[in-house]
């Protein structure tokens, strides 16, 4: 008889990345997300017009296999 | 097995036609007779391998709530003992035989509980950071909840054993792989909650937030902040719990507020909220409707319909479709690209249902972990 409880999760791998946009050109930059990221939080100089980014975005997607 | 006594009944003369005809009579008795018996056998072991993963799941979940009290949080003595009195208090809801008044109760009784949790965190704590605090806040009452789960599916796994109750059994082990994905969804929203990171539930804030950037805020209610903003010639009063702590805030407080103690006369209210998907449907999907858009116990639900039909105010609901592990695991990509599609039908809710120089109440629901304003 099979079992009711599901087995060991096969969970893909996810990486946590934050988006910064700069709020003058619009210059999004993808890096990996650093404990204290939060959104709205100021990033680094867009390297497009040396303008103030902020976080706009912190989100997971799954490891793609190499 | 039945070669032995085979030969046996072989030597007195038994052929191995009737052996068979014995054989399939026995085993027609024993399933017809104790059927019953045999699936309470292999419920009670189905039953009791869940047991012991929820087990695993409580236990973890409290050790990385002591962890994170003690090395992120800098907790000036042990608190094991403290967190274990924590997981055991009950919060007993108020009496519904006479339901007149029964939300004013529930949300009296609600907001104790939070009153507690959060003066126990800082006695745990002493002088923490707001973030810190309300993240050790999530991961006791993450705990709190797994321990709640593991007693009752013991409670019931060893009722059904003590009286031998096959249907008691039977609905349990139906019932342990949705609770076992439940826990698992708790357990794994500690990673999140840790690390501080946006949960899925918090795409409402993350939405609103646009709206509030740069702009000046002010404390509406508890743990809940409103910035006013302009877009087409409208006035918004835009509302979030105060991030980037792990709040809820209270938004029906701060919308009646808004109404009631303002005298703000808004021509719309436009709530966004992550809704939990049915099986089938897309993560990330967006739906559009009418009312108040909020979950939980039903208190600021409630007191935002009140608010609003005392008003005659209509409530607009734009959702954004996620799972429950989804909601309150670190955002996903899906949930975070469907923002930008879930801002723009909130402009668009906006200028066909109201018109220039209408004042306009837009609230982001949801955890607001990790998102600012």
């Amino acid at each position: 008889m099979m079992s009711s409880v599901p087995g060991a999760d096969k969970k893909s791998k996810l990486l946590v990345y934050t988006i910064e946009e700069c709020p003058a050109c619009g210059q999004k930059t993808k890096r990996a997300f650093t404990v204290g990221d939060y959104v709205t939080k100021d990033g680094a100089k867009c390297a497009k017009c040396s303008n103030q980014t902020r976080v706009s975005l912190v989100y997971a997607e799954g490891a793609k296999s190499s | 097995m039945f070669i032995l006594p085979g030969i046996a009944l072989q030597a007195i003369g038994i052929d191995s036609n009737t052996i068979f005809l014995i054989f399939w009579v026995g085993f027609f008795f024993v399933t017809f007779f104790y059927q019953a018996r045999l699936q309470s056998y292999m419920a009670l072991n189905d039953i009791s391998r869940g047991l012991n993963k929820l087990k695993v799941m409580k236990d973890k979940s409290r050790k990385e709530a002591i962890d994170y009290l003690v090395n992120v949080g800098k907790a000036p003595s042990d608190p094991t003992q403290r967190v274990d009195q924590f997981l055991d208090y009950v919060t007993i809801m108020p009496v519904d035989i006479d339901p007149a008044g029964l939300v004013g109760k529930i949300d009296h009784v609600v907001t104790t509980n939070n009153d507690r949790v959060r003066a126990e965190v800082g006695t745990l704590l002493g002088q923490g950071s707001p973030v810190t605090i309300s993240i050790s806040e999530n991961l006791l009452e993450v705990a709190t909840s797994l321990n709640m789960i593991h007693k009752i599916v013991r409670h019931f796994y060893l009722l059904g054993k003590k009286t031998n109750s096959y249907i008691t059994l039977l609905q349990l082990q139906m019932l342990m792989p949705m609770i076992i994905q439940e826990a698992d969804a708790l357990l794994n929203a500690v990673d999140s909650f840790k690390l501080g990171q946006p949960v899925g539930d918090g795409i409402g804030p993350v939405i609103v937030s646009r709206y509030m950037a740069g702009k000046e805020k002010r404390a509406v209610a508890k743990d809940t902040v409103m910035a006013v903003a302009e877009y087409k010639g409208r006035k918004l009063y835009v509302l979030k719990a105060d991030g980037p702590m792990a709040y809820v805030g209270q938004p029906g407080v701060a919308i009646k507020k808004i109404i009631e103690e303002m005298g703000v006369k808004p021509s719309a209210i436009v709530m966004i909220d992550a809704a939990l998907k049915l099986e089938g449907e897309k993560t990330g999907e967006i739906a559009e409707g009418v009312g108040a858009a909020i979950g939980g116990i039903g208190v600021e639900k409630f007191q935002i319909e009140e608010a609003a039909t005392k008003a005659k105010v209509p409530l607009y609901a734009i959702l954004v479709k996620q799972s429950l592990l989804e909601a309150i695991t670190v955002m996903r990509k899906e949930i975070a690209e469907a923002g930008d599609k879930a801002f723009q039908v909130l402009n668009r809710v906006i200028e066909e249902k109201t018109k220039e120089g209408d004042d306009v109440v837009v609230a982001g629901i949801g955890n607001t972990l990790g998102v600012a304003q």
